[in-house]
């Protein structure tokens, strides 16, 4: 949220100048960086609202919205100090409730959260449903998201961070491959059903995303942790690609490109009007590309290079070997 | 004042604004004509003797809007004066308006209602998620710094999610075609929605025919046209919509058994066993539950050699055909130009 202010729609501005003004009363003093940083928002957000509080208020018995009638700051601590006291209050006094919608967003969220060891303590989250329920105008909607048993790996990450340890792990690789790995885990990340842990690998000596998935007879060792997630800058994208990565190209139908989204390169190119699309995508090995293919059966066809195509071909024709056989 | 009238272009959160901060603060309520020829935002386009219907229809809209944010706007009509239209008076009650003095929430709450709401930053339910944000931070609290970062993500991507949610909330009955596997066509669909629920990470309809008043569930990635609602209403049955349909979705789990002979040591062999309720029987073989029999081919057909289906048949012969699919679309040899 912070950055996309061309995604911040006049719901969001209004929600937050209806928030902004029970925080500025609870702080009494705060200035507009700290403010800006509170709400995820960039400083010029703060001081617009500010600025648009000051011109605003009920219409009053004059029914012309004298000096009284509207918000005030202190002007002085605004313009000089970048500092926000507020000095007339107009109506509001306390924060709003949740819509039934976002109400109903948070409860989901939190049953998503269900893996993690946060998550485990059973009586903060009954609290939670409760308060949120009251907090909330009307009825949240009817939106559920079935509960994952806790993730004993999480809890175990978790732990050895909290006590300053690294952790070791049996990871299975795409290739098939098993290897013992060492690491300081950095940052737990999720995307739909599938969770990967960010880490310091030690054997790699470099940042890696492991799929929890593949992560196995987890152990907390005794050697100190080296690496911190606040000391270290992580790449934005789970997927972060790197110079061995091999360009695949591979149609399919237009439709369906949002299925893949996250592992595209290019543009979809069109062909003809035949609703296919021609696109690129980048694989760090083709060990990957070949369980994509097959996870999305009928849909993508690689054309090139043709060693993918094969591998691709090798692998549908073994599978499928083993049924005449049986 | 002058400079206010000059300027009749206020943006749509200053009408907004002064719409909420004017009926909150009125006790006895303000008539429409109040609102329209006193509100900032409305009075700069009022016509005291003139046709002010475009400027009532933008009120309806405004009256809208800001109940879907959460704000309590009511209508009410003065003892002796019901009936009447032009007497309506609108206010917002502080008391429905404000959050309950005794709801306030911890920094270990308040860290995990921020990571709830950082799940949908991305597609349907972001708006709500980033505006849930912001009214919680109203209060103030500081976030406890997490011992592990985490940074959770679902993005609903199906379009019909939207328009479905929307239904659901005002009880409109909706229609749609649904494309179930196995059938060569799609059929026509007319329900009430009562829930959305996302189960082994998938979304569902929890819906009841209109008909038939039959409870049925559909899996959104299935439904293959636009989601049409007229006007008709029906009141949803008084339950627990959500719990009910997880708990069907959850029979139909525990119901649905398939078993897998793997390879040992094999990608397949160490995801398929962290799969939940997915157990290794004694033959060797790793059972699993799944809720849609199509969907649970896809995968494994992912898996290619290093799982062979042994039951159900439907299973095994679903798996055989995505694997002859993806073959016919990559034959070797004859190069690139053949297949589709």
């Amino acid at each position: 949220m912070a950055d996309s202010s061309s995604n911040f729609q006049a719901r969001d501005r209004l929600t937050f100048l209806i928030s902004l003004v029970p925080f500025l009363i609870e702080r009494g003093r705060v200035s507009v960086a700290e403010t800006a940083r509170h709400f995820e928002v960039t400083e010029d957000q703060v001081r617009q609202s500010v600025s648009l509080l000051t011109v605003s208020g009920i219409p009053g018995v004059t029914a012309t919205y004298q000096p009284d009638d509207l918000f005030d700051i202190a002007w002085d601590d605004f313009e000089q100090n970048d500092e926000i006291v507020l000095t007339n209050l107009i109506a509001i006094n306390d924060s709003p409730r949740f819509s039934s919608r976002e109400a109903a967003a948070l409860i989901a969220g939190l049953q998503y959260l269900s893996s993690l060891p946060e998550r485990s303590d059973q009586d903060l989250i009954s609290a939670l449903l409760v308060k949120l329920g009251k907090a909330t105008f009307g009825t949240p909607s009817q939106l559920a998201v079935a509960e994952a048993p806790t993730n004993r790996a999480i809890s175990l990450f978790r732990e050895a961070v909290s006590n300053g340890y690294q952790v070791e792990f049996d990871y299975l690789n795409a290739k098939g491959e098993k290897e013992r790995r060492r690491v300081d885990p950095l940052r737990v990340e999720s995307l739909e059903n599938d969770w990967y842990l960010r880490a310091w690998c030690h054997l790699r000596e470099a940042l890696r995303t492991f799929r929890m998935d593949r992560i196995s007879n987890v152990t907390i060792t005794d050697s100190p942790l080296e690496h911190h997630s606040s000391e270290v800058t992580m790449p934005e994208s789970l997927f972060e690609g790197s110079a061995d990565d091999i360009e695949i190209k591979i149609e399919l139908p237009i439709s369906a490109t949002g299925l893949i989204a996250e592992y595209l390169t290019s543009d979809v190119v069109p062909v003809g009007d035949t609703g296919l699309g021609q696109v690129g995508l980048r694989v760090s090995h083709l060990h990957g590309l070949k369980r994509l293919v097959c996870s999305r059966p009928g849909l993508i066809k690689v054309l090139s290079p043709q060693e993918a195509v094969e591998m691709v071909h090798e692998w549908a024709s073994e599978a499928i070997g083993q049924y005449s056989q049986s | 004042m002058s400079d206010r009238k000059a300027n009749s272009r206020v943006p749509v959160e200053e009408r907004l604004f002064s719409l909420i901060l004017a009926l909150l603060a009125t006790r006895n309520g303000l008539t429409k004509s109040e609102i329209l020829s006193t509100v900032h935002g409305y009075s700069q386009k009022y016509s005291p003797s003139g046709d002010n219907s475009a400027l009532e229809r933008q009120f309806q809209r405004d009256k809208d809007d800001i109940r879907e944010l959460g704000v309590p706007l009511e209508t009410f009509e003065p003892l002796g004066e019901e009936g009447n239209n032009q007497s309506t008076r609108y206010r917002i009650l502080p008391a429905e308006y404000e959050l309950p003095r005794d709801i306030r929430f911890s920094r270990q709450e308040a860290s995990l209602l921020n990571l709830a709401a950082l799940v949908w930053r991305e597609g349907a339910l972001s708006g709500e998620s980033r505006r849930a944000l912001l009214k919680f931070k109203s209060l103030g609290v500081e976030i406890a710094d997490p011992v592990l970062d985490y940074i959770p993500r679902s993005i609903v991507r199906e379009p019909s999610f939207e328009p479905l949610r929307e239904a659901l909330e005002k009880n409109l009955v909706t229609e749609f075609d649904y494309f179930k596997p196995g059938e060569t066509e799609s059929t026509h669909r007319q329900v009430l929605p009562l829930a959305l629920i996302q189960f082994q990470g998938r979304w569902h309809l929890y819906a009841m025919d209109a008909n038939s008043q039959e409870r049925k569930t559909f899996l959104l990635r299935r439904i293959v046209s636009e989601i049409a609602t007229g006007s008709k209403v029906i009141a949803p049955p008084r339950e627990d919509s959500a719990d009910v349909g997880l708990k069907e979705l959850q029979a139909v789990w525990d119901r649905n058994l398939a078993q897998i002979r793997v390879q040992p040591g094999t990608d397949a062999e160490v995801r398929l066993l962290q799969q939940q309720g997915a157990k290794r029987l004694d033959n060797g073989l790793i059972e699993l539950h799944f809720v849609d029999l199509h969907i649970l081919a896809d995968e494994l057909a992912a898996y290619g050699p290093e799982v062979l289906v042994e039951s159900p048949s439907e299973l095994r012969e679903q798996v055989k055909a995505r694997l002859a699919e993806v073959l016919k679309l990559h034959p070797v040899s004859t190069g690139q130009a053949n297949g589709r």
